[in-house]
């Protein structure tokens, strides 16, 4: 009847003939004390963090976790195949962005209830290929990878760190370091941080070159980036909100990792903020 | 007697797979709903303790996972290729769990009567099975997923009252202690005739496998893979289906060899003519003379069955594994637009002549079940919220749909004329309708 618009959300066609096989998956959680004895309908909504390139469940850990469980969260992380202490390291280099969205469906059918999912960088783009299939209770976008694909940004790339672009382009990780994640980080603790990066699979790196497309997603989406982020630009931040129809909300003076950057208390209370009005 | 006014709310029947598919997709699209099961528990033909449950001890999936799940809510990583019931069952709870299904949802609560009520309402009549207490609602809509493997289809051959020995359909059959140290004939080779034949084989002193016609036999796996899933990587492809059939034959060859040279017979159609029969044992126990495949029973006398070739076999007990037929004792059946004794519907859900009665799960697909069930309970729950938002906009659509009332989608094949085949459908080609209505739906505003 109607033209297809976009790839198909109801013919999966290579998940059904060439299934993701699972692995152990990392998955950190905090759970309020009683928050379990509270009605359904009323009490606050899980939420299922995802990580991006290279990084893994910890990052949330670290501050945003404790503090969102503090205000009455359920707050749950999942490291990706091959990411944290999942496993799949070894079959890394034949890893795709389907398997790191099989790990998240699987990590949210073991939740109580539909969580919000906050997704971080290349993990934003996860949680959005996630929810072409789910229905969260809300998806917060933050630092997303371009929905329009990052090709464009090579040019850039090449220009200002020409070795790191060499790398991506035969397969190898993209190099991160304290000047692309963070702002006001001191020095001991960004290395710290820098130094708990893993690899990422050359394949899910290309698929972020990709445009994607996403079908109509049916619950509150929050987009958020940095003007100050050295990873992912300006236009990257603006086509996701775009794509769905909202402002971007900007939060200047924090970088790309702004759940570990200084300044991450804002961060999260805005994301938890929009929760509380949007995601009820 | 009073009517409790539902307003916007949908009723649903049944709280098997595709009935907590539609409860979930209704109120994931805003629409409320009540959802109500006779047993005391959910899962309907997987409830194993159920009355109307036709599962056995051993059943397990004849699917995989990955087309067999909800696309929403995946089986778990430490499920195997082929679930069993038990697990298929924790599987629907865990669903109902965490989309919160059980707060709109009525056990050991029987509809007992969906009436009309003017419109395009409908009052609807349930009875607690605790109180026998009845209460009257009415609903903007209802979806029926009652299912239609519960109500057994028992044959009647010359001589059967005569027959001495025990009769039993597979309705009743659930576990191998029916036939343990007896001479069995079992009827029929669908999938479950197939099981029991097997379970019979490794259980029962003798065992007699009588069926209409030859068959394929399709193994579980085939060079190390689920067999299922290599057939949907074949038809992604979009090979033609003559190409289809010679590739699966020939694998068929290659894998578990000549049928006749089992002492089979020859299959009189083509692949793809009747539903997939997956069964990877059957032809090893008749190899092994366990099985004694027979053709189709001519008559009974006394403890002996005689069969249409001439042989004869002196039997104790009887297993038809016949099939079933659907049943709406609740809904006067005119509604359903029948042709017989099985309806005739639009994309075999929406009935021709009420715009706000639907149906799920009257479908019988090459593949698995539940993506499926999925799709169809978000089908009607789309088209449900577009008739809260624009009635008219639903109206053209529906219209659209019954226009097409009784298209079948058979992948280009001819289904064997045969109650079995009712609501056989190819998969990829009926999801693909599906996605388009799905589409039409969303362009329409939901």
């Amino acid at each position: 009847m109607a033209q297809r618009r976009r790839p198909s959300k109801v013919m999966r066609l290579w998940d059904w003939s060439v299934p993701p096989a699972g692995v152990h998956r990392e998955v950190l959680s905090i759970v309020p004390e009683g928050w379990h004895d509270q009605p359904r309908a009323t009490r606050k909504p899980p939420i299922l963090f995802v990580h991006g390139l290279a990084h893994g469940a910890w990052i949330w850990r670290e501050n945003w976790m404790p503090a969102a469980a503090e205000r009455g969260f359920p707050v749950y992380a999942v490291s990706l195949r091959g990411h944290g202490d999942s496993g799949g390291r070894t079959k890394l280099g034949r890893t795709l962005l389907r398997h790191y969205v099989h790990d998240v469906m699987q990590t949210i059918t073991e939740l109580p209830q539909p969580p919000v999912l906050v997704g971080h960088s290349m993990g934003a783009l996860v949680s959005q290929l996630v929810a072409d299939r789910y229905q969260p209770r809300g998806l917060a976008l933050l630092t997303p990878a371009p929905i329009q694909g990052a090709a464009y940004t090579l040019p850039k790339l090449v220009r200002r760190r020409p070795g790191a672009a060499a790398k991506v382009l035969v397969g190898g990780t993209l190099p991160l370091g304290a000047e692309q994640l963070f702002t006001g980080l001191d020095d001991v603790t960004a290395a710290r941080y820098v130094d708990r990066l893993g690899k990422e699979s050359p394949w899910a790196q290309y698929e972020l070159m990709l445009p994607h497309r996403i079908g109509p997603v049916r619950c509150p989406v929050l987009v958020v980036g940095t003007p100050d982020d050295r990873v992912v630009d300006e236009a990257a931040v603006e086509e996701t909100a775009a794509a769905y129809g909202v402002e971007p909300i900007w939060l200047p003076g924090i970088g790309h990792d702004l759940m570990l950057d200084a300044g991450w208390e804002k961060a999260l209370s805005v994301v938890l903020d929009w929760v509380d009005e949007r995601c009820g | 007697m009073d009517v409790i006014d539902r307003g916007g709310a949908w009723a649903v029947v049944g709280a098997g797979p595709h009935g907590l598919s539609a409860l979930k997709n209704l109120l994931q699209l805003g629409i409320d709903a009540d959802g109500y099961e006779r047993d005391e528990d959910l899962g309907g033909n997987w409830n194993f303790h159920a009355e109307n449950s036709r599962v056995y001890e051993s059943t397990h999936l004849i699917s995989t996972k990955p087309f067999t799940q909800f696309p929403d809510f995946p089986m778990p990583d430490d499920y195997p290729d082929y679930p069993s019931h038990w697990q298929v069952h924790r599987y629907f709870r865990a669903y109902a769990d965490h989309f919160g299904l059980l707060d709109h949802l009525s056990l050991h609560t029987e509809v007992v009567n969906v009436v009309p009520a003017g419109d395009d309402r409908w009052n609807v009549t349930v009875r607690d099975r605790h109180t026998g207490e009845e209460t009257t609602r009415q609903y903007a809509g209802v979806v029926i997923a009652n299912g239609h493997n519960w109500w057994p289809k028992i044959p009647e051959y010359p001589g059967q009252d005569t027959f001495t020995g025990e009769i039993l359909h597979s309705a009743n059959y659930k576990s191998a202690d029916a036939v343990r140290g007896k001479r069995v004939l079992v009827v029929g080779a669908g999938n479950t005739g197939c099981d029991v034949a097997v379970e019979s084989a490794q259980n029962a002193r003798e065992t007699y496998h009588s069926t209409r016609r030859g068959y394929y036999y399709n193994p579980k796996y085939a060079f190390g893979r689920p067999s299922d899933q290599t057939a949907d990587l074949l038809l992604a492809m979009r090979l033609p289906l003559g190409l289809r059939r010679v590739m699966f034959k020939t694998v068929l060859r290659l894998t578990v060899g000549d049928f006749e040279k089992f002492g089979l017979r020859k299959p009189d159609h083509e692949f793809f003519e009747t539903h997939p029969i997956v069964n990877q044992q059957l032809v090893y126990y008749v190899g092994h003379g366990d099985i004694r495949p027979r053709p189709d029973i001519a008559r009974f006398d006394g403890g002996t069955v005689h069969f249409e070739d001439g042989s004869s076999a002196e039997v104790d007990t009887v297993v038809f594994c016949t099939g079933y037929l659907a049943r709406f004792p609740f809904l006067d059946e005119s509604y359903l637009n029948l042709d017989g004794d099985h309806p005739v519907l639009a994309r075999q859900i929406f009935t021709p002549s009420t715009p706000t009665l639907a149906v799920s799960g009257l479908i019988q697909p090459d593949s698995g079940q539940w993506t499926i069930a999925h799709w169809q309970g978000m089908l009607i729950a789309t088209y449900a919220a577009l008739r809260e938002r624009d009635p008219r906009a639903a109206q053209r659509f529906y219209e659209r749909m019954v226009a097409e009332t009784g298209v079948r989608f058979t992948g280009g094949t001819d289904y064997k004329d045969s109650t079995r085949h009712y609501y056989e459908i190819a998969h990829q080609e009926y999801l693909r309708a599906i996605e388009d209505d799905l589409h039409a739906l969303e362009m329409a505003g939901v």
